[in-house]
């Protein structure tokens, strides 16, 4: 399977997302998520009465209980949570072994956190706390959003 | 002492315990190893297959109607058991607290919990060639959670508990030596339990030296996927008294629940699920965590224990690491919290074979009945606690205790 191509300023439909993600179980509450991916943007669902970001992606915000939610993109920029490399076992889609794979939380919102792979770290040894910034990857198992150390941290 | 009340406390006993042969490759179905587990428990116990009339079956959040498998359906059957009030199927350490409930609401007098596994194809690549277990990650309690999106790529996979091991260590200053003295610890009570698995000791630089799978954790922080089945059966404490004289009592237990990390991003150390299933066990509690004689905190991977561990309070948060190097001693490479409080007496998940933690509370049962043998009897041992469940989600708070 070759690298998918990024959707980058077209729409995409219903249809297309599927297709894309034939492993997700796609539903209204995360499908603007993964139609975001394939255009390069990452989406996370929002509350917009109290502006809490409802993470993972569901319909009625957990703090004020509002079901006006809008999936709204990020900024990409976050810190490194926690992070492991796998050297062996089972792969995470599209990544071959070994493999830096972490935990960022977003400067959204304090514990709002992705998984992700995080690439360009010098040496391979990825501390916490080191502030990250998106960067895509389109690999085999579709695009996915990365993470990179900020220049000059 | 209790906060709040609890009725139950006491008032459901286990009177029967049973296994299959833990092994590698058992060569048996999922059903035949819990059919084994199940016929031993109900013979332990002195009932009557017709006394049975609750069953609370292998499963994974699929109900009853588990079929190929060992769920509650196929169990019913295949026993002859004639007439059941009450079925329910469940995992890990849960399957008790259902099962206790009914008993003591009276949904069910006579309940029999069988947990059975296998070593399936997801979790070893030498399964993975079996076509036995390839055949059943299609069916039943074997299905397998898909290949997902990379951003939903950690669950129920070792990734995320690998993580928190490197945050933790980062956060309070702990080294890899509080995962490897679960490891050895377990291994060393393994070596005297004749149904382990793995019975050879091993030592801290053997742990070290262990290849690395995912780092911070390596081969010996990661539980033994294993063929086997246990089971037992609960009846109430007015029932047990008439069929033996050592009945276990259940005196607390809680599935405390924290907002699960779906996809085990979230959460901190300290706030998850561990935390809470304590936190609503002790205000149930009449015996407190310094009279705990026996401790099983789940070792599906090293950090689980040690997190558990802290969320039992044997220490302040963070402080666990430290709390263990003063358990240790080095002459029996065993560990003994305070000074007393043994851990994993028959090896645990990594050592004994990976039943979902079943194995605990049959293992803790013998120790309090004084027949657990092979020089591994705790002597006078009278309480034992355990904790279940995942970091992230279902777990089992669980005390048992003798008269």
């Amino acid at each position: 399977m070759e690298a998918s191509e990024p959707m980058t300023g077209t729409s995409v439909s219903d249809q297309e997302v599927f297709d894309a993600f034939p492993d997700v179980n796609l539903t209204y509450d995360n499908i603007e998520h993964f139609r975001g991916l394939l255009q390069h943007k990452l989406v996370i669902n929002r509350c917009a009465d109290c502006g809490h970001w409802i993470y993972p992606l569901r319909p009625l915000c957990p703090q004020c209980w509002s079901r006006d939610v809008n999936p709204t993109e990020v900024s990409g920029d976050g810190v490194l949570y926690y992070q492991t490399t796998l050297m062996e076992g089972r792969h995470m889609p599209g990544f071959e072994h070994p493999h830096l794979t972490g935990g960022v939380e977003l400067v959204e919102q304090a514990g709002l956190r992705y998984l992700a792979p995080i690439v360009g770290v010098a040496g391979g040894e990825a501390v916490e706390d080191t502030p990250v910034t998106l960067v895509w990857l389109d690999t085999a198992a579709g695009p996915v959003a990365g993470f990179t150390p900020k220049a000059g941290e | 002492m209790a906060t709040r009340s609890n009725p139950i406390q006491d008032q459901v006993a286990i009177v029967g315990v049973g296994a299959a042969p833990y092994s590698r490759d058992s060569q048996r179905s999922l059903l035949d190893l819990g059919l084994e587990a199940a016929v031993n428990a109900i013979r332990d116990a002195g009932v009557d297959r017709d006394q049975i009339d609750g069953i609370c079956g292998t499963g994974l959040g699929l109900g009853i109607m588990v079929t190929h498998g060992a769920g509650a359906l196929s169990l019913q059957g295949a026993l002859g058991i004639p007439s059941l009030s009450w079925t329910m199927n469940g995992w890990l350490g849960s399957h008790l607290v259902y099962a206790a409930n009914a008993v003591y609401s009276g949904a069910c007098d006579y309940c029999l919990i069988v947990q059975a596994e296998h070593r399936i194809s997801a979790w070893s690549s030498a399964a993975n060639q079996d076509p036995y277990r390839v055949r059943a990650s299609r069916f039943g309690v074997h299905s397998t959670v898909p290949n997902v999106h990379y951003s939903e790529g950690w669950i129920h996979g070792g990734e995320s508990y690998a993580a928190f091991a490197n945050r933790y260590m980062h956060d309070y200053g702990a080294t890899r030596e509080a995962f490897g003295m679960f490891a050895v610890n377990n291994r060393q009570w393994a070596s005297q339990n004749p149904a382990a698995v793995k019975r050879t000791p091993f030592t801290m630089d053997d742990y070290f030296n262990a290849r690395m799978i995912r780092t911070p954790l390596g081969l010996l922080d990661m539980d033994l996927p294993v063929d086997g089945a246990e089971a037992m059966v609960i009846t109430t404490r007015e029932r047990a008294k008439d069929l033996r004289p050592d009945p276990v009592l259940l005196h607390a237990m809680s599935l405390g629940q924290a907002p699960v990390a779906e996809f085990y991003e979230n959460g901190n150390w300290g706030k998850q699920a561990p935390w809470k299933a304590f936190e609503h066990l002790w205000a149930r509690s009449e015996i407190q965590v310094e009279d705990v004689d026996l401790w099983y905190p789940y070792d599906g991977y090293t950090p689980i224990a040690l997190a558990y561990t802290e969320a039992a309070g044997f220490a302040p948060l963070g402080e666990g690491w430290q709390m263990l190097q003063d358990a240790w001693n080095p002459e029996e490479q065993k560990l003994a919290l305070r000074g007393r409080t043994r851990v994993q007496t028959g090896g645990g998940s990594l050592s004994h074979g990976r039943v979902g933690g079943t194995n605990y509370y049959t293992e803790a049962v013998h120790q309090l009945r004084g027949n657990a043998g092979e020089g591994r009897q705790v002597e006078g041992a009278k309480t034992a606690l355990f904790g279940i469940g995942s970091f992230f989600h279902d777990p089992t708070a669980m005390l048992f205790r003798v008269d």
